[in-house]
């Protein structure tokens, strides 16, 4: 899946931009764990006019709605999961962290690249899994996203863009949090040091 | 502390317009030898220690230690891009910081952009109005110059040598060393001169790695010397010793002032001898000239805040407003005397413009590092410092002068690599395995000093109290550029001579004034027809005036400029002082 090689991000989205709710199109990626092309009814799109409407209606209460919310939660755990050394972006609340960014941002168009991110993301789940990307399973969902880190250059794509600043906020707000710090990388720093440790130099000193 | 109440209807002994490294050494100097000062600063008082809060967790911080939402700091991009001013186009940020103004602990210490234009070429000016200014937040590399600065001329037929040499401010640079305290080892280098040091601190093992490798090259790497106490300061009861609390390489300073900063390594104690009063949110328009003496007189300046107009009256008038502001200052004081501005009949005031070159370095990764458990790095001021070894014993045929490396490497509380390709549980395990592994270093080298580089005042354009902005007139040339080839080239070599697996070879050059180490708009000679300033930082043409921060520099070095800044400014004050009290002033 992280070879795409054969892959290119700009001719397949015009098949997945087409895709709806209920279309699904056979997947021209050699997806991990897709036992079979499903024809389920998916549930309705986590984003789209209604969430955006309800986001603007009212920036000082909530930006994600709680389906968009839901969302980002497994956008970011895909990105950062909890694997056996530690707990996941889902557990250091970084949905949370992303959250509050966008609703104080002054920048209408961060907002609006997250809006249509979500809605884009989805379709390519729609397309590729039958599934919209919170009912695919985590196999799945980091090959969505793969697809998009492997096409980080091709910054002229709001989903690329949109995948850049998801990883961007997700690392800054995992790295951040507690579990971050504390779980994750055991940082040993930001407290009373009477002596450095470092690393005894075997040469000798330059003496005056 | 006794402060006394400001009184504008006395004549001082001397006013100091400017609170930071110069301003707070002539502070220092001048009221331990007795002297009525008055201390003006443009910027408040600032509850530091909550500004700075060195030890907070980001997860305690709304915004996780960044700048909020609300403001927005430059970055590279838009500085390149945009001309100054640099505030149109940021409508919707309520304030606008330069690029280190970007968090949320240096916010209210760097100034809004918008109520502080300047125009002209591209420059990311960093400024600091509050007590103290830029030493609240500044690196700590505190470097000696030495003759091959003060004399370059002799040796490469360049510019102008300084009217002083390395043994007049040896005995100064001593007293300043002991006064603040600086960390340190000796490596007795005629380019570096060694310091008093305190107890040091230790590299960790990556960068001793890399000191070997050096050492085979005959280059010097060394502890960073860093103007932070770590045996503490008998005389000074307002700093604390280091306690290594790691965090020290986010940008801010040090809330227990184990690092150096103006107010209370130096204006505190001055208040304490009773002789100093300090006036906050003074913003100088103006240094004004008796005109029957045609001396200095004083300093006329509005209350930031009330924006009421008032002046001071002074014996002796100190200049220490930061190279480009005290540029400014005396530019705008015209007279009918001094028709081109004080102390200016040489037409110099400006000119001779010059910092540090910066942008390329290297950034590596230590094998043997990878997968080890986490250190402790971060727990110091700093890394280590890659000594100059340009055009010392030989000369480099593309370019003149030379550049030094900061750097360091290991453990930090974000971790480095998170823009690194990929995503999922390899990409957090990368994080993890590689959190210590990286070592990287970025380089500071000499810009000329050049007639042609210079900044004056806009025609046009006024800052939020009306008075007329400066325009700079300032590029980097032929000499720089191909310095900054070799800084990526040596980088590059030095790194794989370690045994280092390469990262990034950084070979871009960052905007003008990067650094934060302009110099030289009111250089010192012996001649005052090309040249500001005498050796003591006199002006030629006023007896009573002195220019005592950056801009009375030669030539910048490579060297970092604060601690010799203060080190001339002790010298200049002793001399000040011997010739108050001769009646020569």
């Amino acid at each position: 899946m992280s070879n795409t090689d054969s892959f290119n991000l700009k001719q397949d989205r015009r098949q997945w931009l087409k895709t709806t709710a209920s279309a699904v199109s056979a997947s021209v990626l050699p997806l991990p764990s897709m036992a079979a092309e499903t024809t389920r009814e998916s549930p309705a799109p986590a984003t789209g006019q209604t969430a955006k409407t309800a986001a603007e209606s009212n920036p000082a209460s909530h930006f994600f709605t709680p389906a968009q919310h839901t969302m980002v939660e497994e956008l970011s755990e895909t990105i950062i999961p909890a694997d056996k050394h530690s707990g996941g972006a889902k557990a250091a609340k970084v949905a949370d962290y992303i959250e509050q960014c966008l609703r104080e941002t002054t920048n209408d168009e961060d907002r609006a690249l997250w809006h249509e991110g979500l809605r884009l993301v989805d379709l390519m789940s729609k397309h590729y899994t039958g599934k919209s990307f919170v009912d695919a399973t985590p196999e799945e969902r980091l090959s969505i996203l793969t697809v998009l880190s492997d096409n980080e250059h091709v910054t002229e794509l709001p989903e690329v863009r949109f995948f850049r600043e998801l990883k961007r906020l997700t690392t800054r707000g995992y790295y951040t949090s507690k579990i971050g710090i504390h779980d994750e990388l055991e940082y040993k720093g930001n407290r009373i040091l009477m002596e450095y440790v470092g690393c005894d130099d075997p040469t000798p000193p330059t003496t005056s | 502390m006794v402060e006394p109440e400001v009184n504008l209807s006395i004549t001082y002994d001397a006013v100091i317009i400017g609170s930071g490294a110069a301003g707070g050494m002539a502070a220092h100097v001048l009221t331990s030898h007795g002297f009525k000062v008055l201390l003006l600063e443009a910027g408040k008082k600032l509850p530091i220690e909550h500004e700075l809060r060195s030890m907070e967790w980001p997860y305690d911080n709304r915004y996780r230690g960044e700048l909020p939402p609300d403001r927005h700091s430059l970055s590279f991009n838009e500085y390149t891009i945009r001309r100054p001013p640099y505030g149109p186009g940021f409508e919707k940020s309520k304030h606008l910081h330069s690029y280190i103004g970007d968090s949320d602990y240096t916010k209210n210490i760097c100034v809004d952009e918008r109520e502080n234009p300047y125009t002209g070429t591209n420059y990311a000016w960093v400024r600091a109005r509050c007590l103290g200014g830029k030493t609240n937040i500044w690196g700590r590399l505190a470097l000696r110059l030495s003759d091959y600065d003060f004399k370059a001329k002799d040796r490469d037929g360049y510019g102008e040598n300084w009217p002083i040499s390395y043994s007049d401010l040896a005995p100064y640079y001593d007293k300043v060393d002991l006064h603040l305290g600086i960390m340190g080892v000796k490596e007795n280098l005629p380019h570096l001169p060694d310091g008093i040091f305190q107890r040091p601190q230790k590299l960790n093992c990556a960068e001793v790695t890399l000191k070997q490798g050096l050492q085979k090259m005959g280059r010097t790497l060394t502890q960073y010397r860093a103007g932070v106490t770590s045996e503490g300061l008998a005389h000074n009861k307002y700093r604390s010793r280091c306690y290594g609390r790691g965090a020290c390489e986010r940008k801010g300073g040090c809330d227990i002032h184990a690092a150096f900063d103006s107010p209370t390594g130096l204006i505190y104690p001055a208040m304490d001898t009773g002789n100093l009063t300090l006036r906050t949110n003074s913003v100088a328009r103006e240094i004004t000239v008796d005109p029957n003496t045609a001396k200095a007189s004083g300093v006329r300046f509005t209350d930031a805040v009330t924006k009421k107009d008032y002046a001071a009256k002074a014996k002796v008038v100190i200049v220490a407003a930061s190279t480009l502001e005290s540029a400014r200052l005396l530019l705008l004081s015209k007279s009918r005397q001094h028709p081109n501005g004080i102390g200016n009949s040489s037409g110099h005031v400006g000119h001779n413009f010059c910092e540090h070159i910066m942008g390329p370095g290297v950034y590596g990764r230590v094998k043997e590092r990878v997968g080890k458990p986490p250190t402790l790095d971060d727990g110091r001021p700093g890394g280590f410092y890659l000594t100059r070894f340009r055009n010392l014993a030989e000369k480099h045929p593309k370019f003149i002068r030379g550049y030094g490396f900061e750097g360091g490497s290991g453990c930090s509380m974000f971790p480095p690599g998170t823009q690194a390709p990929g995503i999922g549980a390899s990409f957090k395990e990368e994080i993890r395995k590689n959190q210590g592994a990286y070592i990287g270093m970025g380089a500071f080298g000499e810009v000329l000093s050049r007639y042609e580089n210079y900044v004056d005042l806009d025609p046009n354009i006024k800052d939020k109290w009306g008075i007329p902005v400066l325009r700079f007139h300032y590029k980097f040339g032929d000499n720089e550029h191909g310095m900054a080839k070799d800084m990526a080239d040596t980088a590059q070599e030095m790194f794989e001579a370690a045994g280092f697996e390469i990262v990034h070879i950084n070979k871009r050059v960052l905007t003008e004034g990067w650094s934060i180490h302009e110099l030289g708009t009111a250089r010192m000679g012996s001649d005052p027809k090309t040249s500001v300033l005498n050796q003591f930082e006199q002006s030629h043409d006023l007896k009573n005036l002195f220019v005592v921060d950056g801009s009375a520099f030669v030539s910048a070095s490579c060297q970092n400029p604060t601690w010799t800044i203060m080190t001339l400014c002790w010298r200049s004050c002793d001399y000040l002082a011997d010739e108050f009290k001769k009646g020569n002033l």
